[in-house]
C-alpha cells in the first residue's frame, strides 16, 4: 500500500472526516428544527450541538467506539495487537491502537506539534506586542491568539502528561499494558477532536476572555467562545478516563515484590497527578457547561439581575484550574527525581519523602484556589485562609528542592542534554517559585494581579516544571522508544539556546509586570517606558521556538540516521532499561521480581530487581 | 474482557498477557467506583451553586409530583437490585422481568421530570387538588436555571441509565450472563444505584429545603 | 442454594421498606420541622450509605470474591 494511501484510510483522518460529517449533521439538525419552530436565525444552538455530534462522529470514524458497539450487540472482541493486516509498523501510529507504547508515542508527537501551533500563536502576537501601537493585528485576533495561546499550551500540556505516564508507568511496574487498553486509546484519541473544536473556534469568530472565560464577559463574547468551552470540555473526558485507568494499573498491577515504596519514583508523581485529574475536572467541567447553557438556553447562573452570581463561576473554575497546574508539574518533577540519581551515580535521597510531598502538593493544591481570586471581591476571612493555605504549599515543593540538592551532593555528575534540561528545569523552576509568594499575598498581590508579573510567573513554573523535563524525558527515554541515541551535539545546541533564552523572557516579563503592563492587553503606552524589554522578550521568546525546532529536527533524524542505542545506554536501574529498545510489545516476557531498593546506585552488589524467571507457575 | 460473557462458554479465549477473569473483574469494579467518587465532584459543583445561589430560598414545585417521581425511582433501584440478585442466582426469569422493570420504571421518572416538572408540552391540569404540571421556565432567573441544570444533568443519567439497562436485557434474553460471570449486569446496577443515590440529595435540595420564593 | 437466593430477595425488601420510610421521614420533616437541611441532609446520608452498602454492595470491593 502506498504511503498517501496508508494515511488517507488511517484512524486519523477517518476520524477527522467523521467529525465533519457529525458536525454538519448536528448543526444542521438543530437549525432545521430552529427554522420549522420560527425562531430567529443564530447559529449558536446549531454549533453547540454540532460540535458535540462532531466529537462522536470522530470518534466513530477513527474507530474507537467499534469494540465497545460491539459489546452492546453481545460480540466478544480480542484484544487485537500490533500493525493492521498488510501495513507498516509506522501505520499504528495514525489508527486507534492499544498497545501503551504506541498511545504514549501518539500522546507525545501529538503534544509536540501542539506546542508549536500554540508557540506560532504567542511569536505572532508577541511581535505585534513587541512595538507600542496596533502594527498588524486587530483587537479582536490579538484577543483570540492571546486566548488560544492559553488553551492550546495547556492541551499541548497534558498530551505531554499523557505521554510520559501511558508510556513509562506500565513499564516501570512491570505490567504488560495499562489496566483498560481501549479505554487508554479512547483518552488519546478524544483529545484530537476537541483540539479541533478549539482552533476551529478561533477560526469562526475567536473570542476575547482568555482561557478562563469569565462570565459576564463570556456570556456576550463571540461564537468562538463557545466552541472553546466545549473543546475545553471534551478535553476532560480524556483526563477522567486516563486518571482512572492509571490508578487501577498502579493498584493492581504491579510487579512481585513491588510494594509501594518499591516503585520507581516516577509512578508515585503520576498517581498524584492522576488523583487531582480524576476528581477536580468534573467541577471546571460544570462551570463549562454552565456558560455554555446559559447561552444557549438562558438557564441564569451568573446574572446578578436575576439572582446570579458571577463569582460563582470563578469558584467553580478555579477549584479545578488552580490543582490542575500540579497536575502539569508533579510529572515533571518526578522525571527530574528520576533521572538525579542516575546522572549523579547516587541514591536518590529522601526517597519516601519525595514520594510523599508529591501526594502533599495534590492535597494542599485543592485548598489554594481562591488565590486567583483576591480581587474579585471575596469575603476578607476567606482570603487570608487561601492565603496562608498557599505560602503551605512550598513546604512539599521545598521538601523537594532539597532531596534534589542532596542527591546530586558529591555525586559522579555527567551533563548528558536530558541531566542539562533536569538542572535547567530546577533553575527555571526555582524562580518560578520564588516569584510565587509575592502572588500569594495578598497586599503584594493587588499591585501585581492581572500584570505580566503573573505572566512571568507562570511561564517559568511551566518551564520549569513541564516543558524543560518533558524535553528531559524525550530525550532520556528516546533511545528506549526508538531504539537509537539523539544527536548529542544538537541536544546541548537546544539546550544552551533555550535556556538562557527562557531566563532573558523571564526576568523580562517579571520587570515590566512590576512597572505595571498589564496581561492580556494588545497595546500599552510608549511612555511608561518598558518597549525595550518587550523587544527582548520576544526576541527570546523566537530563540526559544527556534531551539524546539531544533529538537524537532534532531529527534526525526536520529530514528534513522544514529547508531543503535543497546539496552541500557545510561546505566540505569529502573525496570524498562533492562529490556530491548524498544521494548517487546508487551514488555516483559516473563515477569521480574522486586528484591531490592530502586535507587541504591553506587551500593556495590545491590540489585533492585530480579529477570530471572520465578519458580511458581502462573 | 469484553463486558459480555456468553452464558454458555466455559473455555476463555487466554492470550497469554491478557488477564484472568477475576483480575479483570476487580479492575472493572474498582474503575466504576472510582468513576463514581469522581462523579461526586460533578453533582456536588451543581448542588453547591444551588446552596450559594438559592441561599434558604427554593422555587414553588408541586410537592405530589416529587414525592412520586422519587418513590418511582427508588422502586425501580429496587428492581435493579433483585435483577442483579436474580442472575446471580441464576435466575433468569426474574433477572430479565426485573431488568425490564427497572428501565419502565426509570423511562416513568423521566417523563415524570421532562413532561410533568419541566412541562415541555405546555399543559395543564388540576386533579384531586394538585398541579399535576409545573410552570417553573428555565429562563425564571437563577431559580429556573438551578433547577433545570441539576435536574437536566440527572435526567441524561436517567436516560443513559435506561439504555444500557436495554442493552444488557436484551443480551440477556439472547442467553448471556451467567451466575459466575454478569460483569455487564453489576456495572449496570451500580450505575443506576448511583444515579439514585444523586436524585436522594437533590430531591430534599430542589422540594424540602428552604422557603418558597 | 435457593436460601441464598431467597435471602437476597428479602434484602431487596428490606432495604426498599427502609428507604420508604426514611423517604416519609424526610417528607415530615420538610412540612413538621420546617425543611430542616441539617436533618435532610442526615437522612439523605443514611439512605445512600444503606444503597451504598445493600444495593451496591461495596463491600466487594475489598472482599475477594469471584463475583
Amino acid at each position: 500500500m502506498g504511503t498517501l494511501r496508508i494515511i488517507a484510510t488511517s484512524g486519523l483522518i477517518r476520524g477527522l472526516i467523521g467529525q465533519a460529517i457529525g458536525a454538519a449533521l448536528g448543526f444542521g439538525f438543530v437549525t432545521l428544527i430552529r427554522l420549522g419552530m420560527g425562531l430567529e436565525s443564530n447559529p449558536e444552538p446549531g454549533a453547540v450541538f454540532g460540535a458535540l455530534t462532531s466529537v462522536i462522529g470522530f470518534l466513530a470514524g477513527a474507530g474507537v467506539l467499534t469494540d465497545w458497539s460491539k459489546w452492546a450487540l453481545g460480540k466478544e472482541t480480542p484484544l487485537r495487537h500490533g500493525p493492521q493486516p498488510g501495513k507498516p509498523e509506522w501505520a499504528r501510529y495514525l489508527h486507534v491502537d492499544y498497545n501503551h507504547k504506541v498511545i504514549g508515542i501518539q500522546y507525545a508527537v501529538t503534544s509536540v506539534l501542539v506546542l508549536l501551533v500554540g508557540g506560532i500563536f504567542a511569536i505572532t502576537f508577541r511581535i505585534e506586542l513587541s512595538l507600542p501601537g496596533m502594527q498588524f493585528l486587530t483587537y479582536e485576533q490579538y484577543n483570540t491568539l492571546f486566548s488560544g495561546h492559553g488553551i492550546v499550551m495547556i492541551a499541548s500540556i497534558l498530551l505531554g502528561v499523557g505521554a510520559m505516564v501511558n508510556y513509562l508507568v506500565p513499564l516501570m511496574i512491570g505490567a504488560s499494558d495499562m489496566a483498560f487498553p481501549r479505554l487508554n486509546a479512547f483518552s488519546y484519541w478524544v483529545s484530537v477532536p476537541a483540539a479541533v473544536l478549539i482552533l476551529t473556534g478561533m477560526a469562526i469568530g475567536g473570542w476575547d476572555t482568555g482561557w478562563v472565560a469569565y462570565p459576564p464577559l463570556s456570556l456576550i463574547a463571540p461564537l468562538g467562545v463557545q466552541l472553546f468551552v466545549l473543546g475545553f470540555f471534551v478535553n476532560g473526558f480524556s483526563s477522567i478516563a486516563g486518571s482512572i485507568n492509571l490508578l487501577i494499573t498502579v493498584a493492581t498491577m504491579r510487579a512481585k515484590g513491588m510494594s509501594l515504596f518499591k516503585m520507581p519514583i516516577f509512578v508515585w508523581a503520576a498517581v498524584a497527578a492522576a488523583l487531582i485529574q480524576a476528581t477536580a475536572t468534573q467541577t471546571v467541567g460544570m462551570a463549562l457547561l454552565m456558560v455554555v447553557t446559559q447561552r444557549v438556553i438562558g438557564l441564569n447562573f451568573f446574572d446578578p439581575a436575576t439572582g446570579g452570581d458571577p463569582v460563582l463561576y470563578q469558584h467553580l473554575f478555579w477549584f479545578y484550574s488552580h490543582p490542575v497546574v500540579y497536575v502539569f508539574v508533579l510529572p515533571g518533577l518526578g522525571v527530574i527525581s528520576e533521572l538525579l540519581p542516575v546522572f549523579s551515580r547516587k541514591p536518590l535521597f529522601g526517597y519516601r519523602w519525595i514520594a510523599l510531598s508529591s501526594l502533599g502538593i495534590a492535597l494542599v493544591g485543592f485548598l489554594v484556589w481562591a488565590h486567583h481570586m483576591f480581587v474579585a471581591g471575596v469575603d476578607n476571612t476567606l482570603r487570608v485562609f487561601f492565603m496562608y493555605a498557599t505560602m503551605f504549599v512550598a513546604v512539599p515543593t521545598g521538601v523537594k528542592f532539597f532531596s534534589w540538592v542532596a542527591t546530586m551532593w558529591e555525586g559522579k555528575l555527567s551533563f548528558e542534554t536530558p541531566m542539562l534540561f533536569v538542572l535547567g528545569a530546577i533553575s527555571v523552576f526555582l524562580i518560578g517559585g520564588v516569584t510565587g509568594p509575592i502572588l500569594g499575598n495578598i497586599p503584594t498581590d493587588m499591585h501585581l494581579h492581572d500584570s505580566y508579573w503573573v505572566v512571568g510567573h507562570f511561564h517559568a513554573t511551566m518551564f520549569g516544571g513541564f516543558v524543560f523535563p518533558f524535553f528531559a524525558a524525550l530525550y532520556y527515554w528516546y533511545p528506549k522508544f526508538s531504539g537509537r541515541m539523539y544527536k548529542e551535539s544538537l541536544g546541548k545546541l537546544h539546550f544552551w539556546l533555550m535556556t538562557p533564552g527562557f531566563w532573558l523572557m523571564s526576568l523580562g516579563q517579571m520587570q515590566i509586570g512590576l512597572l505595571g503592563m498589564r496581561r492580556r492587553v494588545a497595546d500599552y503606552d510608549p511612555s511608561l517606558g518598558y518597549d525595550t524589554t518587550h523587544v527582548v522578550i520576544t526576541v527570546a521568546g523566537l530563540i526559544i521556538g527556534w531551539s524546539v525546532l531544533i529538537m524537532a529536527y534532531n529527534l526525526i533524524s536520529s530514528a534513522r540516521s544514529q547508531p543503535l542505542a543497546g539496552n541500557n545506554p545510561w546505566n540505569s536501574r529502573s525496570p524498562e532499561w533492562q529490556i530491548s529498545s524498544p521494548p517487546p510489545e508487551f514488555n516483559y516476557d516473563v515477569p521480574f521480581e522486586v528484591v531490592g531498593e530502586p535507587y541504591d546506585y553506587g551500593l556495590a552488589g545491590s540489585v533492585y530487581i530480579r529477570m530471572d524467571p520465578s519458580s511458581s507457575g502462573e | 474482557m469484553s463486558a459480555v460473557t456468553n452464558a454458555h462458554d466455559h473455555q476463555e479465549a487466554h492470550n497469554g498477557h491478557e488477564l484472568p477473569y477475576s483480575a479483570q473483574l476487580r479492575n472493572n469494579r474498582m474503575a466504576l467506583w472510582l468513576f463514581c467518587f469522581s462523579e461526586i465532584f460533578m453533582f456536588g459543583a451543581l448542588l453547591s451553586a444551588r446552596f450559594v445561589l438559592w441561599g434558604n430560598a427554593r422555587p414553588e414545585l408541586s410537592q405530589v409530583v416529587g414525592l412520586i417521581t422519587t418513590t418511582v425511582l427508588l422502586l425501580s433501584s429496587f428492581f435493579m437490585n433483585r435483577a442483579e440478585s436474580a442472575i446471580a442466582h441464576d435466575d433468569r426469569k426474574t433477572f430479565l422481568s426485573g431488568l425490564l422493570m427497572t428501565a419502565f420504571l426509570g423511562l416513568l421518572f423521566f417523563i415524570g421530570v421532562v413532561v410533568l416538572e419541566w412541562n415541555i408540552f405546555g399543559l395543564k391540569l388540576e386533579l384531586f387538588g394538585v398541579e399535576w404540571f409545573g410552570h417553573l421556565k428555565p429562563t425564571d432567573g437563577v431559580l429556573g436555571g438551578v433547577f433545570f441544570a441539576m435536574t437536566g444533568l440527572h435526567a441524561i443519567h436517567v436516560f443513559s441509565g435506561i439504555v444500557l439497562i436495554l442493552i444488557v436485557w436484551n443480551n440477556g434474553r439472547r442467553g448471556h450472563f451467567s451466575a459466575e460471570k454478569h460483569w455487564g449486569i453489576e456495572a449496570t446496577a451500580i450505575y443506576w444505584h448511583y444515579v439514585d443515590i444523586v436524585w436522594v440529595f437533590f430531591y430534599p435540595a430542589l422540594y424540602l429545603i428552604g422557603k418558597v420564593g | 442454594m435457593s436460601d441464598k437466593k431467597a435471602a437476597a430477595y428479602r434484602l431487596g425488601i428490606v432495604t426498599l421498606v427502609v428507604l420508604a420510610v426514611l423517604t416519609a421521614l424526610e417528607y415530615w420533616v420538610s412540612v413538621g420541622l420546617n425543611g430542616s437541611p441539617v436533618f435532610l441532609l442526615i437522612i439523605a446520608l443514611i439512605k445512600a450509605g444503606v444503597i451504598v452498602q445493600n444495593f451496591m454492595h461495596i463491600a466487594r470491593l475489598w472482599r475477594e470474591e469471584s463475583h
